[in-house]
């Protein structure tokens, strides 16, 4: 099934990565823990977390164990590989450029002049 | 991946992650955590519930999204690792084959013998017994028995009810038959600006190309037209013929001179086309035949015919048909039929391997027990090199390596060594195919040779796989049942493993017994040649050339005159030249084919049933030349001619036929004046000695009759003499003769009588040939498995003997010991061999001449060699076992 590759979708995967850079974590606890940083502002389906989960697995970014949850269930624990770690290095560095140019240009003082 | 779960879904797992279930728990893990975080915020389950999966979203999508991708990733995840297994068996592999050179050379050598032996036979039976003939749906096409086109001099057929079992009356059954065509094979003489040269003539009728379904390369076939006597006459040419006489000009409408008749080219066949047998040109064969039909043969028309049933026609339907048709003649007709009224026909290309099929397949039989044999000695190798390597593999399961994965391993190690016995033996097979070309019919060899093609390869693939996995599985699977604890606090020492010891011993038992048949059924067929070419063919071949030669049938009174005259000179200048002993004319060589006529003593009843006697015809000088020794009575002389009273010699087994108990000379046969005439009588002047005639395989000499060829010079004739010169000197005399006395005729066939009797056993001893070098081979494997299993059974047994050298056993009973252990292996190798030698000899008994199958002399000789040479075989181990030093093993502990 293709996906169009949206901006939500990087931000999404961005998202993933940052939750787990905290250490393992199960699908539940990355998005508890993406509902909880954001304040609830993104409304991400839940749903759409899984399929991104196992594509960074697939592109080696994370890797999943079973374990025991907390309350003693079955679990699959993702947690971020040495890839992954660059990986979110990166993006979060180019999103913060990213940021930091769009504000500057929101907060920009005059019309933009024509020089030649 | 690491999981913990529950010990049922285990089982579910055992060929791998189960992926869709795997999903449902990440899933469901998900909507029951937000569940039970719904209901710590006080909503109702219910509530939770609906409320949980609206936050997730579509759960069926995603749960098909999910399981799809990953199992796609599993299957490429399991792919990648089988692939890198595989390279990784494949170098480990290599690296230790390479590491034990001499065992693997051993293994491959020994492989390539077997799996050559066997693709080279394999070959031969292809192109004869299982590729398709090349030509338009072959299965449609029969081979009728004893079919052949009418004969009618004035060019009218004579008897034209529709009820001779002829060409003619096959055509007639419409519904049957889509085509029928006759064709044979000849000679003629073909006259150009250098030497004349003969050459090999297919005489068709003009639809045997469309039967076949075969079409000319160049211009076109012979048309329905050309099958009416006396049409304009026209040829086709082979492309050898083309290239070789025209250097692939443009050829059609030129000319040629065959036999001194002119033809007009129309035609070239393709390429590699000589059906039947390896013609060089095609002339049509008229329906009927005339006294013209016969230019190109020695006096009979040796004719085949071939039918392509219609579609739809089932060929039982058809023999019925047939059978009932051929069953209405009148008795008298029957008589020469060769039982066509029981099988009017068989499948053509089974009537074209005709005697070969038996041989083939056995000697192809005869490479299956060989490469089995090579096949027990290299599972002896690896077995040995097994437990040589005990530590190893147990290192290698301690290390994690499953027992699969082992096997696996050592599978591939036996798979590389066949893969390379294979490339050996398919070298083998290509240079095995001019003999395999031999074992093939004439007619075979120039439609459809032997050749190495894909089939082959993959036959040899095959036969490298099946023997990779028999030689390999076993081995393989008692090296991963090592048993690991053991074999560590062993040390790795090869610790004499009983049951892998009897196994080889068991191997090397079956090894002899197989030797032992093939040797046996060797023997057999040496003994059979051995009789053969004991049997006295009736004259004495050292020391006599001989050639053929065919006058142009000149018509009028002239023609045998001329023809008295070349043959005169050519014997005369001959028989003046030196070292020239003897020399004369016959129409037909001994052990060749001819024409039998039907004899009546005078005063015989003419409805008594009459013997038949091979016709010939011949100067004094031939019974001289080829020392066939005069019995009683005289011999023909030049003044016995067409206008002297009728004479005749005859053999000695016609004598006994015809006149049991009597003196022959003087008596007299009804001659074979015109019907209607005065009774025409042939006296008998002298008899002879028997000649053998067809093959020195025919039971009894045939009753031979032979008129002065002064009388009616024939058409065809031979040339022979003998001399005291060597062969080269004695056939260019005998070419000399003839270019001297007719520089335009042409010669063929000329060859010492050696050669004759020698091409009449080719066939045999090229089978005989073969068959013991494939046996021989066998031989020599299953000794060298002896002198493995007794050589490595001492060097285990060391410690053992240095004890019972150090407790006082002499050198002799060590040896002794040691000698035991063979010559068991040896006389149970016999039991079982001669079992196999005894069913092997029936099988082979309609190829054996002069022989029983039991003969005692091959079933003596063959168990005694094998005996003798296992003995041979032990003894090397032996000895070195009595030279065994105590003192020395002791202290190597």
């Amino acid at each position: 099934m293709p996906e169009p590759v949206d901006l939500l979708r990087g931000t999404l995967d961005l998202l993933i990565l940052k939750a787990l850079s905290w250490g393992k974590a199960h699908g539940y606890a990355v998005a508890r823990w993406i509902e909880q940083a954001t304040d609830d502002a993104l409304q991400i389906e839940e749903g759409s977390l899984y399929p991104a989960l196992h594509r960074l697995e697939e592109r080696g970014l994370i890797e999943s164990t079973w374990g025991l949850s907390e309350n003693n269930r079955r679990a699959r624990y993702y947690t971020l590989t040495g890839d992954g770690r660059r990986q979110l290095k990166q993006e979060s560095a180019m999103w913060s450029r990213f940021a930091r140019a769009v504000f500057a240009a929101l907060d920009a003082p005059a019309s933009p002049a024509v020089t030649t | 991946m690491k999981r913990e779960e529950p010990l049922w879904r285990r089982y579910l797992r055992f060929f791998g992650p189960d992926v869709a279930a795997d999903v449902d728990d990440e899933l469901a893990f998900h909507l029951d955590m937000r569940e039970r975080d719904l209901v710590a915020r006080g909503l109702t389950p219910e509530q939770a519930r609906a409320e949980a999966r609206r936050r997730f979203g579509d759960v069926e999508t995603i749960r098909h999204q999910l399981r799809k991708g990953d199992s796609r990733r599993l299957r490429r995840t399991r792919r990648i690792e089988y692939v890198e297994e595989l390279m990784q068996d494949l170098r480990y592999g290599l690296r230790t084959l390479w590491q034990h050179r001499g065992f693997s050379a051993a293994a491959v050598v020994t492989l390539a013998l077997g799996i050559g032996a066997a693709t080279a036979m394999f070959t031969a039976v292809d192109a004869a017994l299982l590729r398709p003939l090349p030509f338009r749906e072959p299965s449609r096409l029969v081979s009728l028995v004893s079919i052949q086109v009418p004969f009618a001099p004035g060019g009218n057929r004579s008897d034209d009810n529709g009820n001779t079992p002829d060409l003619v009356s096959v055509r007639a059954m419409t519904d049957l038959f889509e085509q029928a065509a006759t064709y044979a094979f000849g000679g003629l003489n073909l006259a150009g600006d250098g030497e004349p040269l003969r050459v090999a003539v297919g005489v068709v009728t003009p639809n045997l190309f469309t039967t076949l379904g075969v079409a000319p390369a160049v211009g076109r076939g012979f048309s329905q037209e050309e099958e009416r006597p006396g049409s304009a006459r026209t040829v086709i040419l082979s492309h050898g013929l083309w290239q070789r006489r025209f250097g692939g000009d443009s050829v059609l409408g030129r000319r040629l001179e065959l036999s001194g008749k002119t033809y007009e080219i129309i035609g070239v066949m393709p390429r590699g086309f000589g059906f039947p047998q390896r013609s060089d040109l095609w002339i049509p064969l008229t329906v009927p035949t005339t006294f013209e039909s016969f230019d190109a043969f020695r006096g009979w028309l040796p004719s085949e015919s071939i039918a392509r049933l219609r579609d739809g026609v089932s060929p039982e339907a058809a023999a019925a048909r047939l059978r009932d048709a051929w069953l209405r003649l009148p008795a008298e007709q029957r008589r020469y039929r060769n039982n066509a009224e029981q099988v009017p026909f068989v499948p053509f290309q089974a009537a074209l391997a005709g005697n070969r099929q038996k041989p083939l397949l056995v000697l192809l039989g005869a490479t299956t027990l060989l490469l089995l044999i090579g096949c027990a000695n290299v599972t002896n190798l690896m077995l040995v090199r097994a437990s040589a390597r005990r530590r190893e593999i147990a290192m290698r399961a301690v290390l994690g390596a499953s027992r699969g994965r082992l096997v696996r391993q050592l599978l591939t190690e036996s798979l590389l060594l066949s893969g390379a016995g294979a490339l050996g033996g398919i070298a083998i097979a290509f240079a095995g195919l001019g003999v395999m070309r031999l074992l093939l019919p004439v007619e075979m060899q120039s439609v459809a040779p032997a050749t190495v093609d894909l089939r082959v390869l993959g036959f040899a693939v095959l036969l490298a796989g099946l023997t990779g996995l028999l030689f390999g599985l076993w081995p393989a699977f008692g090296a991963a049942r090592t048993d690991v604890n053991e074999t560590m606090k062993s040390g790795g020492h090869a610790s004499n493993h009983r049951g892998a010891g009897r196994l080889r011993r068991a191997l090397v038992v079956f090894e002899l017994a197989v030797a032992l048949t093939l040797l046996s059924g060797a023997g057999l067929m040496l003994r059979s040649l051995g009789a053969l070419l004991a049997v006295d063919p009736g004259f004495e071949p050292g020391r006599v050339g001989a050639l053929e030669m065919t006058f142009a049938r000149g018509t009028g009174p002239g023609a045998g005159a001329a023809r008295l005259r070349v043959m005169s000179d050519a014997l005369d200048r001959l028989a003046a030249m030196p070292g020239i002993e003897a020399a004369g004319i016959v129409n037909d060589l001994p052990l060749k084919g001819g024409v039998s006529v039907s004899v009546r003593a005078e005063g015989a009843s003419e409805a008594a049933e009459t013997p038949f006697a091979r016709y010939l015809q011949a100067s004094a000088g031939y019974f001289q030349a080829l020392g066939i020794p005069l019995i009683s009575g005289r011999l023909m002389t030049p003044a016995d001619t067409d206008s002297a009273p009728k004479v005749m010699v005859i053999n000695q087994t016609l004598a006994r036929t015809v006149w049991p108990g009597q003196n022959p000379l003087g008596k007299r046969i009804h001659g074979f004046g015109p019907p209607g005439g005065p009774p025409e009588f042939r006296t008998v002047i002298g008899v002879v000695g028997d000649v053998r005639d067809g093959g020195l395989d025919n039971d009894a000499p045939l009753p031979q009759m032979y008129f002065p060829v002064y009388e009616q010079y024939p058409i065809n004739v031979s040339l022979v003499a003998r001399g005291t010169l060597d062969t080269r000197s004695l056939l260019g005399s005998l070419r000399r003769a003839v270019a001297e006395a007719d520089p335009r005729q042409a010669v063929y066939n000329v060859r010492t009588m050696d050669e004759v009797v020698a091409a009449s056993v080719a066939q045999r001893r090229t089978n005989t040939q073969l068959i013991t070098a494939f046996s021989a081979a066998a031989l020599l494997l299953a000794i060298v498995g002896v002198y493995g299993v007794v050589a490595y059974g001492v060097a285990q047994r060391r410690r053992e003997l240095g004890i019972r050298a150090a407790l006082g056993a002499t050198s002799s009973d060590l040896a002794r010991l040691v000698a035991r252990e063979g010559l068991a292996m040896a006389v149970a190798g016999v039991v079982l061999g001669l079992a196999g030698a005894y069913a092997c000899s029936r099988v082979i008994a309609s190829m054996l001449y002069g022989v029983t199958p039991t003969d005692a002399a091959t079933f003596v000789l063959a168990p005694s060699l094998l005996l003798v040479l296992v003995v041979g075989a032990t003894l090397v181990p032996a000895r070195r076992a009595a030279r065994l030093d105590p003192t020395e093993v002791m202290r190597a502990d």
